[in-house]
């Protein structure tokens, strides 16, 4: 059985326009999971919606009933879309969604070759899936083992290889587009409308720069404050953030609103008695905060984020060299993560093999001690120590090519056959059962490993 | 001979600039390709004061001298430049044009008149010297405007390649443009002053025929116009920037179909 599949919807297959419609929340991404996990045949579920992407991971993987409800999940989330939903989704199954994340959290699939930010955006999905006591991790030990081992894929790809070097940032392109349409940033006034992380680093880029003054507004008006403090600005209430838009030179959105904030009306009247200067607009937000409409209006220049990642990125050539070393982490990760998930399914059977057998071992002992009833302690012992190592040799054979057939894929069919030809019974091959993540497990003497979790 | 060393310099300029477009105006190139227009109008001073010298006269009457001064004015404009940073990409435009104006002077033949005016004199030069400057002006308007279209068009499309990053900022390219109608316009219409109080005193009546006249009068309501359209709401940067370029685009046609149409016009710039 496949261990996973993926659904999803990204910068390669849909324009920004369309990915905003498929964008979660946080709150949004948990209740779905959760409906998404206990109301269908979903074992395990992590969503991660980020700019650039919203997919959704599914456990079991290759099952049509599965892959069909979190397309049916995504689809209703993006509602009405001209000529369907499915025209932007793709589907990854088994080694394929595996690779995928991995490709993902290794910047590999990104917009901007080996960003950083992915890796982060990755750690707060599978957080979010699992993290909250209060509810049922919505990732069990398959996604669990996944996403810690993508993690460390991605930390891999950034430390040893030379993909995220000069990667172009949201803040270095802001900062250039600023410079070609004012030249000397020097007196400029700045607004930050919400309180992202992305908006505070162009604004840090933008100050070493020359910027006058800086206007922070946030629906939640403590959270202005405290970045306006910290970028040393002042904050206003989302209500007056009009009155502020009438002076601004630069503006950066990025809220998490699910609706514009700003709107060509709303704007027209903002900017009624402004000097009619240029107007730069940085809309970091999916979904996008201002109406596309408004970049129509004279003397605006409106960027979303797929716009600003059109800009030249003067070491791309240099990061795209390092793909195939990247590409060869991928592997091997995902290649350490298929052993893994086919492994785990055996540890049961050898586990099952070995008490079958323990047992004969332990009856034919108790008949041979009620014939020879005159055998001393001492020769009881070697001949009980002897038996074991017997039946040790005799299983070790097996045990080894049954793991080596499981990690090649034939797991399954290997597993029939040890049952088949050993009676096994009631093999226990649940999920549960496996070994936990980090572990090396030894069942009768026979090691089992566990795919890396760590750069080693 | 030292018209040709300029255009030496002139012709490395331009190719530095052409080579710094494609890298995107990094590195060096810009700079060394300004460094190399600068010498080029260095040389051509040079020319021109050798030309003085060796003719008694100012290179302001006929057709090749005057060409190749007003070539010289508008490299003068671009030097003028230095302080402005990216602006001073506007070489990429200005440097062509003077090429040409130098190419077409010296396949002519810079050489003095064949009937000097009697009229020639402190009078004279610095009416032809301010209306050389602000065509100068003009043509500096036009680059930056041209390049401000450019810039805007990059911006708008969002494709940001080399020719976006080549390209100087929009606010230091209308500042250029306007720069350089103010200065045109002042300087022009000081010219056109000073013109028509010299028919005053000499000739007592205006030839309204004479197509230098009528040229002239056409270049000064052009240079109006380019200033007046930044009056009013809207993007008046662009349509400034739009008027130069037109404007000066007219001016070097209306030039051009005078010259065809007007047989004894040789004395006509």
């Amino acid at each position: 059985m496949s261990p996973v599949s993926v659904v999803g919807v990204s910068h390669l297959t849909a324009p920004v326009e369309i990915r905003e419609r498929f964008s979660f929340t946080p709150t949004e991404a948990e209740s779905v999971l959760g409906g998404l996990v206990t109301g269908s045949e979903v074992e395990e579920a992590v969503l991660l919606s980020t700019c650039n992407r919203t997919e959704l991971y599914v456990c079991p993987g290759g099952n049509e009933y599965v892959r069909e409800a979190a397309e049916r999940v995504l689809s209703e989330k993006a509602g009405e879309v001209v000529g369907g939903t499915k025209q932007y989704l793709y589907r990854h199954d088994g080694e394929a969604a595996v690779r995928h994340l991995y490709r993902v959290a290794g910047g590999l699939d990104s917009l901007v070759l080996g960003e950083a930010e992915i890796q982060g955006q990755v750690k707060d999905a599978y957080e979010l899936a699992g993290g909250n006591p209060a509810t049922p991790p919505l990732a069990g030990p398959i996604l669990h083992r996944l996403f810690q081992s993508a993690l460390s894929a991605g930390g891999r790809i950034r430390s040893t290889t030379p993909i995220g070097e000069g990667a172009a940032s949201v803040a270095s392109v802001a900062v250039e587009l600023a410079r070609k349409i004012f030249g000397s940033l020097e007196g400029r006034q700045v607004m930050i409308l919400g309180a992202g992380t992305t908006a505070e680093l162009v604004v840090e880029a933008l100050a070493r720069d020359g910027i006058r003054g800086l206007v922070v507004s946030n629906r939640t008006f403590e959270r202005a404050s405290e970045l306006a403090r910290r970028l040393s600005g002042h904050a206003v209430h989302f209500d007056e953030m009009p009155f502020a838009l009438a002076k601004t030179d630069i503006l950066i959105a990025s809220t998490a609103a699910p609706h514009p904030l700003v709107t060509r009306d709303g704007f027209r009247h903002a900017r009624e008695g402004s000097a009619g200067g240029p107007l730069l607009i940085l809309d970091l937000a999916i979904p996008r905060d201002v109406e596309p409409e408004v970049g129509h209006e004279a003397n605006v220049f409106l960027y979303n984020v797929d716009d600003l990642h059109e800009i030249k990125d003067d070491n791309l050539l240099r990061r795209r060299e390092s793909v195939p070393e990247a590409e060869v982490i991928v592997e091997e990760y995902a290649r350490d993560f298929l052993h893994w998930y086919g492994t785990r399914g055996v540890v049961p059977v050898i586990r099952s093999l070995r008490s079958r057998w323990d047992d004969v071992r332990q009856r034919e002992l108790e008949r041979l001690w009620q014939k020879l009833s005159h055998v001393s302690e001492e020769d009881r012992d070697n001949v009980e120590a002897f038996s074991k190592q017997l039946l040790n040799k005799l299983l070790h054979d097996p045990t080894q090519r049954l793991k080596q057939g499981a990690g090649n894929g034939r797991g399954v069919e290997f597993i029939d056959a040890v049952r088949y030809l050993h009676d096994l019974e009631a093999v226990e091959t649940d999920s549960s059962e496996a070994p936990e993540p980090g572990d090396d497990e030894e069942v009768g003497g026979i090691e089992v490993d566990a795919p890396r979790t760590d750069d080693g | 001979m030292t018209h040709a060393v300029a255009l030496l310099f002139y012709i490395g300029s331009l190719i530095l600039w052409f080579r710094s477009l494609l890298s995107g105006g990094r590195g060096r190139g810009p700079g060394i390709a300004f460094g190399l227009a600068a010498a080029g109008v260095a040389v051509h001073i040079v020319a021109l004061a050798r030309f003085t010298a060796e003719y008694g006269q100012l290179p302001l009457n006929g057709l090749a001298p005057s060409l190749s001064t007003v070539a010289l004015v508008i490299g003068i404009g671009l030097v003028a430049t230095l302080g402005l940073g990216e602006g001073r990409r506007v070489g990429i435009v200005l440097i062509p044009v003077v090429i040409l104006l130098e190419v077409v002077a010296v396949s002519l033949g810079i050489r003095p008149a064949p009937d000097p005016l009697d009229f020639q004199g402190a009078w004279f030069a610095f009416h032809v010297t301010l209306a050389f400057v602000g065509l100068g002006g003009l043509a500096v308007a036009f680059a930056s405007g041209l390049l401000y279209l450019v810039q805007l068009h990059e911006l708008n499309t969002k494709r940001m390649g080399r020719l976006f990053q080549f390209t100087p900022p929009l606010a230091t390219l209308d500042r250029l443009v306007r720069t350089g109608l103010v200065a045109g316009f002042i300087t022009f219409t000081l010219a056109l002053a000073l013109g028509w109080l010299w028919t005053a005193s000499f000739r007592q009546s205006f030839d309204q025929s004479n197509p230098k006249v009528l040229w002239a009068i056409m270049s000064w309501f052009i240079f109006v116009v380019a200033l007046g359209v930044r009056a009013g709401g809207g993007v008046k940067e662009r349509r400034s920037a739009l008027a130069s370029v037109v404007g000066f685009s007219v001016i070097v046609i209306s030039y051009l179909g005078l010259r065809l149409v007007s047989s004894g016009g040789g004395f006509f710039l």
